[in-house]
């Protein structure tokens, strides 16, 4: 049994592409979080917005996913997650909004 | 025979005879084990010993008793009641007895005197014993056993010997006879024991005895007047008869006669034998008297005869400072005739002429002398008158030379005369130049032993020079400047002679000096001596009258004959006399031994005392001398006092000096007459002085009151040895050195060394063996430092017998000059307390086995005690103790851990095992075992010796007695322990529950120790639904009375909760439940059911004290809602019941009165104590807590009441178990999730904790269990008021992130430590264990 996680790939209102991720992210499903990454990120060069709002958990496996696609990468998240990315150096590479 | 009797066979036998049935103690199948133990012990002791058992205190004896003590009265005491057995004595050992019968405390009495029926009659004995308390199977005091040692014979002779001792410490030598017998009575009066009453009579001039001093009796008791001398026994009659120190008086008196001078009568102690001891102590208490006596007699003799002497000698003196002058003239009238007499009597017989050959030698000698003194006095008064006339000085020189030649010859020595012509005659006076040349060349052979001597003559500057030189003895430096001095003689200096009058050189000085010359000395030691004369030439220098024309030269004049004479009597040929002694012999003839270096004198003395019957040896100077009297003690010594070799002064040094000779009587005799010589002489010890000449009556008489007075003497010395010899202590004299120089027969006794190998040398042949008893050893040289430092005292060591048999000694020493040498002596004795010591050494190591079994916890404790008690007592490398069950599976208990079954000598124990229980075996140096009984088998203890302690007969029967006892113990200690086991089973039953659910702490103190339970307890409940009950109640009272309540009512508080989970109602069930128990009324109880998820508690509290809370803020409330009377208090009445919701991490305290009551202080005092506690602790982890609220609130001594407390903390821990796999951590996230919730803390901060709690976890899954499958993961959270802990184990080895590992594992540790304050990584061996702490907002 993996962890619940709901991956989802859009495009936000300006035709960003946007990856929505909800539920908790951690070594057990954290492959799966990566392999949507490289799906979503676009082959055009444009960045990919990742949408952590809906994440209850994420630990440092899903951050190395992350880490991995941190200049391809926008990053939104809440206010659970904000100390997280901020701690673990990701804000300093790539655009972190909170909402 | 029955085989508790198998020890002894004959006593045994005795024993086995007895009807038992008829005693108290029945048959001895039916005995008691510890009857049968004691028995046996009893039987297998050498020590004398007796037993009492049972209501009558039933009589037992050992052999050694019945032998020592019991006498006549064996076998008819055995089996009796002790009372009948000791009846006459019961009046002092019954209480005693009783005494140690109600206390079990041992008695110790030291020399009782006791008057025993034994021997046929009532007796005087005394004794040394011990009676320790006997103990039956269940510890119970049943009897006593008697360990005696008699000492009879010891105290007895103590006191007569100090008799003695005081007899003789007489401090003043001279004594009329009145105060002699004045003294010994006061001394006699002393010991009225020995001697109820004395009589002294001594016999008047008509030989008429008369009574002249009693002691103990009226000196006109009608008995004084019934004894007219004889000797023996006397049988005592008639009334009125004093009785000394006893209630009845003598039967007999001993009649012992007092030498020639009367007889001693004393009264004899009825409760005594008269054997050899008691007679030898009268008859020597007589000779001391009769000594007395007969030395004040003769002193009075003595005085008489010294003023007789002393007037004598002053006559003497006046005589001799008168004569010197008239000598001439005397001595020319025998010279002339004797010379006349010698030619005519030419052809008398041999002896005739070897007499006036004597007279003719002695006769020039003396005038020799006498013409010396006179030329001397007239030289000093200046009234030499010298006729100086030219003389060839080398021819005449040459001449006087040659008529020594052949003297110098016959002594071995070169001869060399070299005399060349002078240019010019040299004027000399002729006569006084011959007595230069010829005392020079006297001088010269006397000195000279080795070599030659040479003469010889030269010209020098304006001197005639002429030498005598010789290779003798020299002179050494210090002596040189006082070699010419008049009188001068060097001392010690070897020489033919002594002879000689000290002037010879002093003269030549002189006379030299007359012819203006010099005459000087050149000598080194051991070389030889030159003397060397200058003479001017020419006349210038003389006054004229004095000088004459030369004569005709004559031949030597008669001056050399003297010269020559003398000299001849100096070397060999000197036949020895060697007559045989006149027939004449008398009663008081006497061995002499005459020392004299002078052959003439020696031969007249021998000639003159072999005349008066004596037996005389002849030698010719001291070193002689002193050979002689040491092959030999001769009965006198008559010696000259100037000898060659060794002087008569150093003679009697020597003989002073050695014991063996230091009585031998020595008369000096001297030529040097004058105040300070004699006096020189009675200092060095000289029993008699005479000068010379003396007459041969009055030789004679000195050597008879010589060997008269030495006869006296030693007769003294013999009662001196017989004293010493009837001591019965072990008597010695030591020597400065140390070295044992005297010794009596009780010494050889009791240590084997006999007086045939003295002087005995330190180290004495008795000391322990340093190599096998290094301690034994130790001790000796230390008390030998102490006899040899100290001037006195004593002192207590071990020593070997001669035939290797250890004994203990106690020693008293005094350090005395001896009278005779002067030297300084320490003088001793040794008592044997060989048995005391053993005695003394068992009490003490019974008491100290009796300690260790007493103190035990257990059997094993016991035994591990008692081991290290006899590995101490012996001293052994170790003692083990081996148990074998029923199998016979050795079970081991050793003093020293590193001993197994495999390194013990087994052959040796196993045949211990078989062998009867409690008999000893053991060997000097092999080690020793015992067998005895264990609860739970036979049981061998093996004692492995050291080289510092061997094991001796002694110890055997000490190890048996001690094995006795310890088995004894060991069932005892057995039988509490199976008690306490119960115990103990019972108490953890009922005290609490076994497993705590998570968050609580309890502790529980009772108020009686040993006891692990009381009234109080505490309890928690796991309910069905998750809920928990939790009590805490105190029945009435404390010990094992209120703990059997308790029990009771913990369980049905248990039950009614389990069944229906609400506090008032299980406290209302309660009530009616203890209704029916005795002892449950009034107990108080608080009763709660806590719902571990939210905090919500129900409680009802049956009037106990409130429960305290602390918040996280530090806010704190009491429980005391809900409250009610105590259990059992109208029991149907209803209880009322309260809530109260835990806040997140509150503190919660329930306790029993016992925690916060005080002496005079209020309860509320203890409880704000508590308060304070808990309020403080809050921060503190729950376990911890708990410790510390014990600890700061128990009073100064500790608790005194029984103390229950329980601590819980909202929520409690959260404790999880899951499989090191990544599929577990989001269930494990939801749990940590919802117990940070319960625990109140915020959400952020609940974030973070959940990203370090899943990154630890994440990390034990993939680096602790990379490897391996089913691993298991333990995740442990705890929570304080401001603090939270996490706990994460993995059970694999976790890896420091490498270079090339996953980068994002680094990112996870330091996630960890960004989010947590404290993170501590253990990795070891069994796993690895995160550690993380963070502070929480309160």
């Amino acid at each position: 049994m993996t962890t619940a996680l709901t991956l989802t790939t859009g495009q936000d209102p300006d035709g960003v592409a946007v990856l929505t991720a909800a539920g908790e992210i951690d070594m057990s499903n954290a492959e799966t979080f990566a392999a949507a990454l490289v799906e979503a990120v676009p082959p055009s060069g444009r960045p990919l917005v990742v949408d952590l709002t809906a994440v209850e958990y994420l630990d440092s496996a899903g951050l190395a996913a992350l880490f991995h696609h941190a200049e391809r990468i926008e990053v939104v998240t809440g206010p659970l997650l904000s100390p997280l990315l901020t701690i673990s150096g990701l804000a300093d590479l790539t655009t972190v909004r909170t909402r | 025979m029955n085989d508790v009797f198998a020890a002894d066979a004959e006593v045994g036998r005795d024993l086995d005879a007895v009807d038992w049935e008829a005693t108290p103690l029945g048959p001895p199948e039916g005995w008691p084990q510890s009857l049968r133990t004691a028995v046996s012990i009893l039987l297998s002791s050498r020590f004398s010993m007796w037993m009492a058992w049972g209501p009558e205190l039933t009589f037992f004896c050992n052999a050694a008793y019945r032998r020592d003590t019991l006498g006549e009265k064996y076998p008819w005491a055995l089996g009796r009641p002790a009372r009948e057995v000791w009846a006459e004595i019961w009046n002092d050992i019954g209480p005693r007895i009783q005494n140690v019968l109600d206390t079990g405390q041992a008695t110790w009495d030291q020399s009782l005197l006791l008057f025993l029926e034994r021997s046929g009659y009532s007796e005087e004995s005394y004794h040394t014993f011990s009676y320790s308390p006997l103990r039956d199977d269940d510890g119970t005091l049943v009897g006593m056993l008697c360990v005696v040692s008699e000492e009879t014979d010891r105290v007895i002779a103590e006191r007569r010997m100090a008799t003695l001792r005081d007899l003789g410490s007489d401090p003043s030598v001279i004594r009329t006879e009145r105060e002699t017998l004045t003294f010994a009575a006061r001394q006699l009066e002393k010991n009225r024991r020995d001697l109820p009453f004395t009589l002294t009579y001594l016999y008047d001039e008509d030989g008429r005895p008369r009574l002249r001093s009693s002691t103990g009796i009226a000196a006109d008791h009608p008995l004084t007047a019934t004894f007219d001398g004889g000797e023996g026994l006397v049988a005592l009659a008639g009334p009125d008869l004093p009785t000394g120190a006893w209630p009845e008086p003598p039967r007999q008196a001993l009649v012992v006669p007092l030498a020639a001078d009367g007889f001693f009568v004393a009264g004899l102690n009825r409760y005594r034998p008269l054997n050899d001891s008691y007679r030898g102590f009268v008859e020597l208490t007589a000779a001391h008297v009769a000594a007395g006596v007969a030395s004040a007699r003769s002193y009075q003799a003595q005085e008489r005869r010294a003023e007789e002497l002393a007037e004598l000698d002053r006559a003497k003196t006046m005589f001799f400072s008168n004569i010197s002058h008239e000598f001439r003239t005397p001595l020319t009238l025998i010279m002339g005739p004797l010379d006349e007499l010698r030619t005519r009597l030419d052809g008398a017989g041999q002896e005739i002429r070897d007499e006036l050959e004597v007279m003719h030698r002695n006769g020039l000698r003396l005038g020799k002398l006498v013409n010396a003194l006179l030329d001397f006095s007239r030289l000093e008064a200046g009234r030499m008158q010298a006729r100086y006339e030219p003389v060839d000085l080398a021819a005449t020189t040459a001449e006087l030379a040659s008529v020594f030649r052949s003297a110098v010859e016959r002594a071995g020595l070169t001869f060399d005369v070299d005399c060349p012509p002078l240019p010019e005659p040299v004027l000399v006076d002729r006569g006084m130049w011959e007595k230069v040349v010829l005392n020079l060349l006297s001088n010269a052979l006397k000195f000279t032993f080795d070599g030659g001597i040479r003469v010889a003559v030269r010209a020098g500057d304006g001197f005639a020079v002429v030498t005598v030189a010789d290779s003798g003895i020299g002179v050494s430096a210090e002596e040189m400047p006082r070699l010419f001095e008049r009188f001068h003689r060097i001392g010690d200096a070897r020489s033919r002679s002594n002879e000689g009058s000290g002037i010879g050189l002093a003269m030549v000085k002189e006379l030299v000096g007359l012819h203006h010359g010099t005459v000087t000395a050149d000598s080194t030691p051991g070389t030889g001596t030159t003397f060397t004369i200058r003479l001017p030439f020419g006349a210038a220098h003389l006054p004229a009258d004095a000088v004459v024309p030369a004569r005709e030269a004559t031949t030597v004049s008669a001056t050399a004959e003297p010269f020559l004479a003398e000299a001849a009597r100096w070397l060999p040929g000197d036949t020895p006399i060697d007559a045989p002694p006149p027939a004449r012999l008398a009663g008081n003839a006497a061995d002499v031994l005459v020392a004299d270096d002078n052959a003439d004198m020696r031969d007249y003395l021998t000639r003159l005392l072999r005349s008066a019957g004596h037996r005389v040896t002849a030698v010719a100077d001291g070193r002689q001398a002193l050979d002689a009297v040491r092959a030999q003690p001769p009965d006198l010594v008559v010696s000259d006092v100037m000898m060659p070799w060794m002087t008569g002064l150093e003679l009697l040094g020597e003989l002073r000096r050695d014991s063996r000779t230091a009585g031998v009587p020595v008369l000096l005799l001297s030529a040097r007459a004058g105040e300070e010589a004699s006096i020189e002489g009675l200092e060095a010890g000289a029993d008699d002085y005479l000068f010379k000449p003396f007459s041969a009556a009055e030789l004679l008489a000195r050597v008879r009151a010589n060997v008269e007075l030495a006869r006296l003497r030693n007769r003294h010395a013999r009662w001196r040895t017989a004293l010493v010899d009837s001591l019965q202590e072990a008597f010695f004299v030591c020597d400065e050195d140390g070295a044992v120089i005297e010794i009596n027969a009780a010494f050889t006794d009791m240590i084997g060394f006999g007086p045939e190998d003295l002087p005995y040398a330190p180290v004495h042949p008795w000391w322990p063996d340093q190599s096998t008893d290094a301690e034994a050893y130790a001790q000796v040289q230390e008390a030998f430092e102490l006899l040899m430092q100290r001037r006195q005292g004593d002192y207590t060591i071990p020593v070997r017998h001669r035939d290797g048999h250890q004994l203990w000694v106690a020693a008293a020493f005094n350090h005395v000059r001896d009278p005779d040498s002067g030297r300084r002596v320490i003088v001793g004795t040794f008592r044997d307390v060989t048995d005391e010591h053993y005695a003394i050494q068992r009490e003490t190591a019974l008491a100290s086995l009796s300690l260790r079994l007493s103190d035990a916890e257990d059997l094993g404790d016991a035994l591990g005690g008692a081991l290290d008690e006899l590995r101490g007592l012996w001293q052994a490398s170790y003692v083990v103790a081996v148990v074998f069950d029923s199998v016979g599976k050795p079970a081991l208990t050793a003093t020293d851990p590193s001993v197994t079954w495999a390194n013990l000598p087994q052959e040796r124990l196993l045949a211990l095992r078989d062998r009867p229980a409690l008999t000893p075996l053991g060997e000097r140096d092999g080690g020793a075992g015992i067998t005895l009984e264990h609860p739970q088998g036979t049981m061998v203890v093996w004692i492995e010796p050291s080289a510092r302690r061997p094991f001796t007969e002694q110890d055997r029967t000490l190890l048996a007695l001690l094995a006795g006892h310890l088995g004894q113990g060991l069932r005892r200690v057995h039988r509490i322990d199976q008690q306490r086991e119960t115990a103990l089973a019972l108490q953890r039953a009922i005290l609490g529950p076994a497993q705590l659910p998570a968050g609580f702490a309890v502790r529980y103190e009772p108020a009686t120790r040993p006891l692990k339970v009381g009234g109080d307890w505490y309890d928690t409940i796991p309910l069905p639904d998750g809920k928990i009950g939790i009590v805490v109640g105190d029945c009435v009272g404390h010990g094992l009375q209120a703990a059997t309540v308790m029990g009771q009512l913990r369980s049905a508080c248990r039950a009614v909760l389990l069944q229906d989970p609400s506090p008032a109602r299980a406290l209302a069930a309660l009530d009616r439940f203890a209704a029916l128990l005795p002892g449950a009324s009034c107990a108080t109880v608080f009763c709660g059911v806590l719902d571990p998820g939210n905090g919500q508690l129900r409680y009802s509290a049956a009037g106990h004290p409130p429960p305290i809370v602390a918040l996280a803020d530090g806010a704190t409330h009491l429980l005391d809602q809900g409250r009610g009377r105590p259990i059992a208090i109208r029991p149907d009445d209803p209880r009322d019941e309260a809530t109260y919701e835990l806040p997140p991490r509150t503190t919660l305290l329930l306790y029993t009165d016992g925690l916060v009551e005080r002496r005079r202080q209020p309860l509320t005092a203890g409880i704000d104590e508590a308060v304070t506690a808990v309020r403080l602790g809050r921060r503190t982890p729950i376990e911890d807590l708990a410790t510390e609220v014990m600890a700061s609130l128990a009073p100064t001594g500790g608790y005194d009441d029984d103390v229950a407390l329980l601590l819980y903390r909202q929520p409690g821990p959260l404790e999880l178990e899951f499989p090191a796999e990544s599929t577990r951590l989001a269930p494990v996230r939801t749990a940590l999730r919802g117990w940070l919730e319960r625990c109140g803390v915020d959400p952020v901060i609940a974030q973070n904790v959940l990203v370090a709690a899943g990154e630890a976890c994440a990390n034990a899954i993939e680096h602790g269990h990379r490897d391996l499958t089913g691993g298991l993961i333990r995740l442990r959270a705890a929570v304080t008021a401001d603090a939270l802990r996490l706990i994460v184990t993995d059970s694999g080895r976790w890896r420091s992130p490498q270079p090339g590992d996953n980068p994002h594992r680094g990112r996870g540790i330091m996630l960890m430590r960004a989010f947590m304050g404290e993170v501590t990584i253990t990795t070891g061996n069994a796993g690895t264990i995160i550690e993380m702490q963070t502070e929480i907002a309160s």
